[in-house]
């Protein structure tokens, strides 16, 4: 219990810090104010373009949402975690979690997605979208993307009492902001429900559950532009609930990003194996105070339509 | 099983051939003139030079270079010529064409219509074509 308030305390220093630096640095970096004496044709921009360049931050969404009309697939691959050194070559041959998924910006700032994930064979169904977006000059200093899905466990019906015990939702705030043209940070409160989480009998032979139904965390990451194509990315996840047990441990994770016209490549170390995010969430159990840290990629290829 | 195996080979074969009919010899490619005399609507500053090089870099270096030759990284796998932007020659097209090329695409060279929907990008690019100029 000490320990998960140890954590507690982290993520509320690190909330304070965030805000403070929300408040403290000048925006004036990126609020280039459009040329009066362009001609007509050009709309005066006015929503601050990359702050983040993929729909990815290693294992959170970024508040980004592509432009109406892009079909994007995302291909994610988690390697087991490193601690067995040479033995599975750190992780790299050990049992790996992988995700395949599409989706698609069906109008302006709305993109809805599908997926499935090889750990517990979750289909997963999402959407995400922008509400508002980060203005140069006036209007809002910070963008907020709602992200959402609902996943299915298709596993065999023995693993289930009833169908509903399939289903599981997470529902993400990114609220973002480019302080600078290179510097961007994000958090993001989340909140996870599990309709049917396992249970244990207690001395008097009663169900007691390990763990509660709905769990809130929160994420920080940020993006440090390190050249025009490739970027730093760090990230850190809390978890906020208390359980009876099984509680999760949070999760460190730090890498690199290569952009190009039509692909995002993210390499990363971080603790998260699960990918689909209330997986992660919930039952996380590798502890970064082990060391218990994995290799981690996502690749997005992106077509316009 | 046989006749599956003969049957895949001549779908691969057609395949094939139906790829390299795609390709093409040089040909012109001139922009329609009410393309070519249109007005660029950016002035070309240091914001808009700025912006032209990060959109240059994400969407043009890897075929064009890093510096207009033409020699990005893909350049060799192209059937068409990615032109080369240092030249007098390339350069005496109009900021119009420029940005109808860029728009519209050709073969090789993809339309970004769809993926730079804002014509103030586009035009930013154009601005940073002018640069590569020696």
């Amino acid at each position: 219990m000490k320990k998960q308030n140890k954590y507690f305390l982290f993520a509320l220093r690190s909330i304070g810090f965030y805000l403070l630096m929300m408040l403290s640095m000048e925006a004036s970096a990126q609020d280039v104010v459009a040329d009066s004496t362009a001609p007509a044709p050009v709309a005066k921009k006015k929503a601050v373009k990359n702050t983040f360049e993929s729909n990815w931050i290693q294992d959170n969404q970024s508040v980004m949402v592509p432009i109406k009309g892009t079909l994007e697939m995302d291909i994610q691959h988690r390697f087991g975690t490193v601690n067995k050194g040479y033995k599975d070559l750190y992780g790299i041959y050990a049992p790996s979690n992988i995700r395949i998924g599409l989706s698609y910006a069906v109008i302006s700032n709305l993109q809805l997605g599908l997926g499935f994930t090889k750990d517990r064979l979750q289909w997963d169904v999402n959407g995400k979208y922008a509400i508002v977006k980060q203005n140069k000059t006036g209007g809002w200093p910070i963008s907020i993307t709602y992200f959402g899905n609902i996943v299915i466990d298709t596993r065999p019906k023995e693993n289930f009492v009833t169908d509903g015990d399939r289903i599981s939702y997470f529902n993400q705030l990114l609220i973002a902001r480019k302080l600078t043209e290179k510097f961007s940070v994000q958090v993001a409160p989340s909140y996870a429900h599990y309709n049917n989480i396992e249970g244990f009998l207690d001395a008097d032979g009663k169900i007691q559950p390990k763990m509660k139904n709905d769990h809130f965390a929160i994420a920080l990451m940020g993006r440090y532009k390190l050249t025009e194509k490739t970027n730093f990315m760090v990230n850190y996840d809390q978890p906020l609930t208390q359980h009876p047990m099984n509680n999760p441990h949070p999760n460190i994770s730090f890498g690199l990003e290569f952009v190009t016209s039509a692909h995002a490549f993210q390499v990363f170390a971080g603790n998260y194996q699960k990918i689909t995010p209330q997986s992660n969430a919930y039952f996380n159990q590798n502890d970064y105070t082990k060391g218990q840290f994995l290799i981690g990629f996502n690749i997005t290829r992106l077509w316009n339509f | 099983m046989k006749t599956k195996f003969v049957m895949s080979g001549i779908v691969i074969f057609l395949i094939s051939t139906g790829f390299m009919a795609m390709e093409q010899p040089k040909k012109p490619w001139v922009a329609p003139d009410k393309s070519a005399k249109m007005a660029n609507a950016v002035k070309s500053d240091a914001n808009s030079l700025k912006e032209g090089k990060a959109l240059w870099s994400k969407h043009c270096q890897s075929c064009h270079g890093k510096t207009g030759l033409g020699d990005g990284t893909k350049a060799a796998q192209l059937k068409t010529e990615p032109g080369n932007f240092t030249l007098a020659a390339t350069q005496k097209q109009s900021d119009g064409s420029f940005y109808y090329k860029i728009a519209e695409g050709r073969d090789d060279m993809p339309s970004f219509k769809k993926k730079l929907p804002e014509a103030e990008d586009i035009w930013n690019i154009v601005n940073y074509m002018r640069t590569l100029k020696k």
